[in-house]
């Protein structure tokens, strides 16, 4: 019994120590760390619109984040918009709920500033209360509008897909036609030397360019990359070259890689998938804010 | 039991005699499953390098009042709140390097050779001691995972520390954790080898 008691004891100190240390890490450890994921994901955003390196991003340029929920309640389902309000930081965020058919069924402007909107926590709580009691709310992705002077020049759609292994976390950048701007691969878990050349620039790069029309029905196709496509796709020619090359595989499908078609093919379906899920909700969101004419921030 | 080995024969002891992945053959799944490259065979090496020492000073300090009966757990809660302590230390400071070694680090907690030299030798030795011995099973480990990297980055990709030096790829299969067997078997026998030689040359 004796020995029961100091084994218990012993174990709580043990854990107790441990929490310690671990929580005082946490403290010092947790700001910088969500500093650097933000920095990261900025990065990230700005490379997919084309400033890569040094460049500075002019003022005119401003991202508007859109998030959408599932509201569930006891017998129907809809979707949950918080699209930012107005201009200027702290303009509140409009929350739109839309059934599954399109139609609005409220809007009402909700208060919450734009750096509470990236606490994951604060945002469910005030989406929980805008969609009132009786209701479940889900977060399923974020969408960030890229505008210059006011008009849109570019969706920046974030999305997960099954891989080869497991999910694979890409961003990508469409244009407002839904052509692709750009592709990023976030996070994955492929094969090194396999799947995992998804991220090398000959791969990603192939998406780069492609509108809407081939996008919806874009596969891959099991054939060596042509070496003028290939020089073209790693950035190893001009400029012009570059461009006039990618139009000239632009209808093409995208070239598998080798040994790895499962991955090559997931990462087609997972972006086909993403942005013609985006263009048919995007147009029901936009109809609904034209028909309220609610003065949202883009 | 008492260890009559200086600092340094420990931690050569570590790197050679007892070479955590050829001689002892623990903590082989990492040894297959990541060695692909040299620079995650690198990383993970340097992150192993980290908890094992802590761990082996941690618990030669505690050695006295740890319970016989529940040693098992406090090694396991020691090596899970260093890896979490690493693991958030370098989400802080090296986000780069983090985002490579991130996954690698969390499956060091249930890595066997460092739960196995807590038991075998930290348990037992002075602080000193265990710290040389945490410090030559990390080199050891480290060493072993970038000797198999280089062989499969070169053999696999044909390139090493992600640099083309063949220009083609010799055998896609060495990328292949199957592949990762084989690369360990061929380095224990050359382990063992140089051992059998040793011995018979010293007479």
């Amino acid at each position: 019994m004796k020995d029961i008691i100091t084994i218990i004891i012993r174990l709580t100190v043990s854990c107790l120590l441990a929490a310690t240390v671990i929580g005082v890490t946490f403290i010092f450890t947790s700001n910088a760390k969500k500093h650097n994921e933000h920095a990261k994901e900025q990065q990230v955003i700005l490379e997919l619109l084309g400033y890569r390196g040094d460049v500075t991003v002019p003022d005119s340029i401003s991202m508007h984040e859109i998030y959408r929920y599932i509201i569930s309640g006891q017998d129907s389902q809809s979707i949950g918009y918080l699209v930012p309000a107005g201009h200027g930081e702290d303009g509140g965020f409009f929350f739109v709920n839309i059934d599954l058919n399109g139609k609005l069924i409220e809007s009402k402007i909700v208060d919450m500033s734009e750096v509470d909107s990236r606490e994951t926590e604060i945002r469910d709580t005030v989406m929980a209360e805008a969609a009132g009691p009786g209701h479940v709310v889900d977060f399923a992705d974020q969408t960030i509008v890229v505008t210059e002077s006011g008009s849109r020049i570019a969706y920046l759609l974030g999305g997960k897909f099954q891989g080869f292994k497991t999910f694979i976390n890409v961003m990508l950048a469409v244009d407002p036609g839904f052509s692709m701007v750009g592709l990023e691969i976030l996070e994955h878990e492929e094969d090194p030397g396999l799947g995992a050349e998804i991220e090398q620039d000959y791969f990603k790069n192939q998406f780069k360019g492609k509108p809407f029309e081939v996008l919806k029905t874009i596969d891959v196709v099991k054939k060596p990359i042509p070496a003028e496509y290939l020089d073209a796709l790693n950035s190893r020619l001009s400029d012009e070259d570059i461009l006039e090359i990618r139009n000239r595989y632009r209808d093409q499908d995208i070239y598998a890689l080798t040994g790895a078609t499962i991955s090559s093919k997931a990462v087609s379906n997972g972006v086909k998938n993403i942005v013609k899920k985006f263009a048919y909700r995007v147009t029901i969101l936009d109809n609904v804010l034209q028909e309220q004419q609610l003065a949202v921030s883009f | 039991m008492a260890n009559d080995k200086s600092g340094m024969q420990l931690v050569v002891n570590g790197i050679l005699s007892e070479n955590p992945i050829f001689r002892l053959a623990l903590s082989m799944c990492p040894a297959v499953g990541i060695s692909t490259t040299v620079m995650n065979g690198l990383m993970l090496g340097i992150a192993v390098l980290f908890v094992q020492v802590f761990s082996s000073v941690t618990i030669s300090i505690f050695k006295n009042v740890i319970h016989p009966r529940i040693r098992i757990p406090t090694y396991t809660l020691t090596i899970a709140t260093w890896v979490t302590v690493i693991d958030l230390v370098l989400a802080a400071l090296l986000p780069d390097a983090y985002a490579k070694m991130g996954i690698f680090v969390k499956l060091i907690v249930a890595f066997a050779i460092i739960t196995m030299r807590l038991e075998m030798f930290a348990c037992k030795e002075s602080v000193k001691d265990s710290f040389w011995d945490g410090l030559g099973m990390g080199l050891g480990f480290m060493v072993g995972m970038v000797v198999i990297g280089f062989v499969r980055e070169l053999l696999g990709s044909g390139a090493i520390l992600g640099y083309d030096v063949l220009g083609f790829k010799p055998l896609l299969f060495f990328i292949l954790p199957s592949a990762g067997f084989f690369v360990v078997g061929l380095m224990m026998a050359f382990f063992n080898w140089i051992e059998l030689y040793y011995k018979r040359s010293k007479g």
